[in-house]
């Protein structure tokens, strides 16, 4: 039957020692990856909290190559081609850049157009994060797709909830929201969602 | 009202010997959707059904019937 023989074939492509060499090279690739953008993370953060470039840069690489090998051992259970994965940690490894270069140049006695100009630059990269995720959910399959969109509603229903909620402390006298705080809420509600629909299609 | 759907796919699945991971590689989906379906915590797109019925040579009703159809 053609099936049979389709699979067959498949298997047979598995085998090859091309593919064998392909799969290996995709592996270091995700582990250069994940170092450049941890090293990314490290060079802002290593600027943020005035310690050295270079050992920021460097704990960052380090941590991020781990983090790498991690994933490259034993990819994440939900299947996706591990180019979209480089597609993604590029688009991060550019917020987080533009993200260094908007700190590094309003710390320059910029007028203030200048200034605006370096404000809008993490936005740049924002954007391109958002459509490389974007197009990752697109390449998903129907059911990953509905997890990811019922992860996305929890998320945005949850930080909805937190910043009203919070506002009202606000008003009872609680400092003002910090937009980071926000961004971190948005994240777990994200993940909360995502564990629990995973969870409900088990 | 939601109609509960039972599926085949397990049985069909079994009867040709084929395992989880290869049937989700010639439909195009992961292994999770295809036990999601088989386990009756996901119901397929009609393209995907459609998919399916082509790859079993069966008519979709043959596949998923609603729950209290009770099955041949």
């Amino acid at each position: 039957m053609w099936l049979s023989s389709m699979l067959y074939i498949r298997r047979k492509a598995k085998m090859n020692p091309k593919e064998q060499r392909s799969i290996g090279n995709d592996k270091i690739r995700t582990v250069i990856m994940t170092a450049i953008t941890g090293g990314a993370f490290g060079l802002l953060y290593g600027y943020g909290f005035e310690i050295s470039l270079w050992l920021g840069v460097l704990i960052g690489a380090l941590f991020g190559a781990a983090v790498g090998f991690r994933i490259s051992k034993r990819p994440p259970r939900m299947e996706y081609p591990m180019a979209i994965f480089h597609r993604i940690m590029m688009a991060a490894t550019f917020l987080l850049l533009t993200s260094f270069g908007y700190s590094y140049l309003l710390d320059q006695n910029l007028n203030q157009t200048q200034q605006y100009w370096a404000a809008a630059l993490p936005l740049l990269g924002w954007s391109i994060l958002v459509v490389s995720i974007g197009l990752a959910i697109a390449s998903l399959d129907e059911m990953q797709r509905r997890i990811q969109t019922e992860a996305i509603a929890i998320g945005f229903a949850g930080t909805a909830i937190f910043v009203g909620g919070y506002a009202l402390f606000q008003f009872a006298g609680l400092p003002e929201v910090n937009v980071g705080l926000v961004l971190l809420a948005m994240s777990g509600f994200w993940l909360a969602g995502k564990l629990w629909t995973l969870w409900r299609y088990r | 009202m939601e109609i509960p759907v039972r599926s085949r796919l397990k049985v069909l699945r079994a009867e040709r010997d084929w395992s989880q991971a290869q049937l989700a590689e010639v439909l195009g989906v992961s292994r999770q959707t295809i036990n999601a379906i088989e386990t009756g915590k996901y119901d397929p797109s009609l393209p995907l059904a459609f998919k399916m019925a082509k790859l079993f040579e069966r008519s979709i009703e043959d596949i998923f019937l609603p729950d209290e159809v009770e099955e041949n």
